[in-house]
């Protein structure tokens, strides 16, 4: 996944042969390759480029959807300054975060090492895939159908209630996403769960790549599960933990289907989103030029944590790769 | 490379001319058209889906040669695309579609729908419609209330109290017809540890329930002023204040369960449908469904006390502007109006705007329509509380999820909801 710093020479290249005068310059890349790059470009043009410079036109406009755009220069983005469902719902991200990044990633991380150097040597490496499986599942339902699914578990009579009734524990019995203070822990509960086996699944993945001789060194050296996690298995699989780090942190934050199926941001905005938030002042508002503006303020933080993301990923690569 | 330029510039070329052709639709006569679009979002089984199958079957018959390409939209598609849809080529020429500002309204003041005032003063629409149930298809610049008609509605609504006969008996309860008998009635069950009203706090219901206890203190004047904007509201003062603090007062009291902020509308009737709550609120879109999912005793009444009643017309046929067959649009429309379409809606549980309670054979629709005459023709129908602006409906929601949770006061929640409320009106005024 790393790509070194110093690329080595391309196979079959040979050194030119010294002709006495001054180096020429490296050659720009042939124009042909340009060709190459078109489909991909003009894709990016018609289902990217050409929507986010609309919105960002939008944004700047007081529109209804009908009719024509009125132009309000940055009035929309100064509303956006003081509106407390707007904060409300960037606060919730932060949450999303925790639930979607965070945790699944240190759970995930501790899963994999467990599934793969314990699990995966005493039992049947049989039995580690069909775990692995099992923790992918959420993964492969549609987040709606899951969404409702857990919509019935903590409805007031479903199945979580009728649980704790059940145990003798009647008393806890809650609505649990109808309170505004238990409806934001139980939606990120959810997401924990649903992205727990993404994480696994790559750490998994990366651990295979991982000699197996540096654990079987470590342990004739007499280090312990703990000591080989953090001395051989987290520096191994930095690169996949970038990978997962930076794609649940932009998934965090546009987190929407979920949402949507579970509280539509509710109760009383305690689990709004930026996502849903900008979709309900888009087409349930009909201010298009407000929910524009949402949309690009969420796109232009998801971009800068995307950068710092690929940058710190970068610093890290070269500071292994000159160790 | 050269050819392909020449293909790629022959084809933007075709594209723009058919677009550029497109747009000049629905101008000019129409009077030979042999094509009937029609789209509209009714379920087949329903009341009004019903009717307007026999509709078309009538206009058939009646228009030789045309034919009708009918499609069955979904409500969602219809409400969020309806700008684009009907402002293309490509849609139909007639439509059922939503009343209210946000909706028909808006799509009026952009010269999107076809003013329909000749031919309901021609035809006769506006003798057969009451006042009340023509506020929603009138729009004087996107409000509703006054103006032209930009759409027809032929089916109507209201909200009531639904009830448990079996239970009232069993508790002794009997029907109340005054808010004091309501809460003692409420009061019976309660003490019997039965909770009297379903509820759903994350949809409508709650709204609807807090509107009707509001209106029990309101005349035309407040829901001119609320719904019209004919002047401000005050949200701290009676009828609204009075609405949200016995709200408050009915989740206090148990009336209405503490954890029903979360469920939603189809989890308060299915409640009411299994016979666990003696009573519900709500409209009269339950009827056909309760007739024929009900296995035990059950009616309904009028909100007690009330003279307003949150209801109104269903919703309206509306002809785009870019409608290639008007004519047989307005042909269309005036036969859904005739008594058999009428009588058709009443006989399956729907309300019919010009129905003849004779001519409706089950007893139960009967009085259903029955009422529904009584409040229209007192001028009772109030509308709904989440119409007067765009996105107000979350805001009760919200707002109403708070006094179940008891998380809020009744005077935060109208601090809440008025705020969105008077910056909309501003917003739709201001233009």
């Amino acid at each position: 996944m790393a790509v070194p710093d110093t690329v080595a020479a391309r196979p079959g290249a040979t050194p030119s042969p010294p002709t006495g005068r001054t180096p020429r310059r490296p050659r720009r890349p042939d124009a042909g390759y340009w060709l190459y790059l078109l489909p991909g470009a003009a894709l990016f043009l018609l289902v990217i480029g050409g929507p986010l410079v609309y919105t960002g036109y939008l944004s700047l406009t007081k529109w209804s959807g009908v009719g024509d755009p009125s132009f309000i220069g940055l009035d929309n983005y100064r509303t956006l300054l003081t509106d407390d469902v707007f904060w409300t719902s960037f606060t919730n991200t932060i949450a999303m975060i925790v639930a979607m990044v965070v945790l699944p990633t240190l759970i995930g991380l501790v899963l994999a090492a467990v599934l793969f150097d314990t699990i995966g040597r005493r039992f049947r490496p049989r039995t580690a895939a069909a775990l692995r499986a099992a923790f992918y599942l959420p993964q492969v339902l549609p987040v709606v159908v899951a969404g409702i699914v857990w919509g019935w578990i903590l409805r007031p009579d479903g199945a979580l209630n009728g649980l704790l009734d059940a145990i003798g524990l009647g008393t806890l019995s809650h609505d649990w996403l109808g309170d505004p203070d238990t409806a934001l822990p139980m939606v990120m509960a959810v997401m924990i769960w649903v992205q727990l086996g993404y994480p696994v699944v790559v750490f998994m993945a990366a651990l295979e790549r991982v000699n197996p001789e540096l654990y079987e060194a470590a342990e004739i050296d007499g280090a312990g599960w703990w000591r080989r996690f953090r001395a051989i298995t987290l520096p191994q699989i930095r690169p996949e933990t970038f990978v997962v780090g930076l794609t649940c942190t932009i998934a965090a934050m546009k987190v929407f289907g979920p949402i949507y199926a579970l509280t539509r941001g509710g109760p009383e905005n305690a689990t709004n989103v930026p996502s849903y938030f900008a979709y309900f002042t888009f087409f349930k508002r009909l201010n298009v030029g407000y929910g524009s503006a949402i949309s690009m303020v969420l796109t232009l933080i998801i971009v800068v944590v995307a950068v710092l993301f690929i940058r710190a990923q970068n610093r890290a690569e070269r500071r292994d790769g000159g160790i | 490379m050269r050819r392909f330029r020449s293909v790629a510039v022959a084809a933007t070329v075709a594209a723009l001319t058919a677009t550029s052709l497109a747009a000049c639709g629905g101008d000019g006569d129409d009077s030979g058209a042999n094509v009937l679009k029609l789209w509209h979002y009714e379920s087949a089984n329903s009341a009004m889906g019903i009717a307007w199958d026999r509709a078309i079957e009538i206009f058939k018959d009646e228009h030789p040669g045309v034919e009708v390409r009918f499609e069955r939209k979904a409500f969602e598609q219809i409400q969020q695309n309806a700008g684009m849809i009907i402002n293309s080529a490509e849609g139909p020429d007639i439509m059922e579609y939503n009343k209210g500002n946000a909706t028909a309204g808006l799509l009026s003041s952009q010269g999107l729908l076809t003013d329909l005032t000749a031919e309901a003063t021609e035809r006769g629409w506006d003798k057969a419609l009451s006042p009340s149930l023509q506020t929603t298809a009138k729009y004087d610049n996107g409000v509703m209330g006054s103006g032209n008609w930009y759409g027809v509605p032929n089916y109507g609504e209201y909200v009531m109290v639904y009830y448990n006969k079996e239970l009232f008996t069993e508790h002794g309860v009997t029907v109340p017809t005054t808010l004091a008998e309501m809460t003692a009635a409420m009061d019976t069950f309660v003490a019997k540890g039965v909770t009297p009203l379903g509820m759903s706090g994350a949809e409508y219901p709650a709204g609807q329930l807090f509107y009707q206890l509001a209106l029990s203190r309101a005349d035309r004047t407040f829901v001119n002023d609320y719904q019209l904007y004919a002047n401000p509201v005050d949200f701290k003062a009676d009828p609204l204040r009075y609405g949200a603090q016995t709200f408050a007062e009915w989740v206090g009291k148990g009336y209405i369960a503490k954890d029903s902020a979360s469920l939603k509308a189809e989890d308060m009737g299915t409640s009411f449908i299994s016979g666990k709550v003696p009573m519900i609120v709500s409209g009269s879109w339950w009827y056909g469904r309760f007739k024929s999912e009900i296995s035990y005793d059950w009616d309904s009444f009028l909100f007690p006390g009330n003279t307003m009643h949150a209801g109104s017309s269903g919703n309206l046929w509306v002809v785009p502007e870019t409608s290639k067959a008007k004519n047989l649009a307005y042909d269309f429309i005036d036969i859904t109006m005739r008594p058999e379409i009428q009588a058709l809606i009443g006989n399956n549980g729907g309300v019919p705007v010009a129905g003849d309670p004779a001519a409706i054979s089950d007893e139960k629709d009967r009085k259903l329509i029955e009422n529904f005459n009584t409040i229209s023709g007192q001028d009772g129908l109030a509308f709904y509380p989440d119409w007067p602006v765009p996105g107000y409906y979350d805001v009760l929601v919200s707002g109403f999820q708070g006094l179940i949770n008891q998380s809020r006061s009744p005077e935060q929640v109208l601090d809440a909801i008025a705020k969105p409320y008077q910056d909309g009106v501003a917003e739709i005024t201001r233009d």
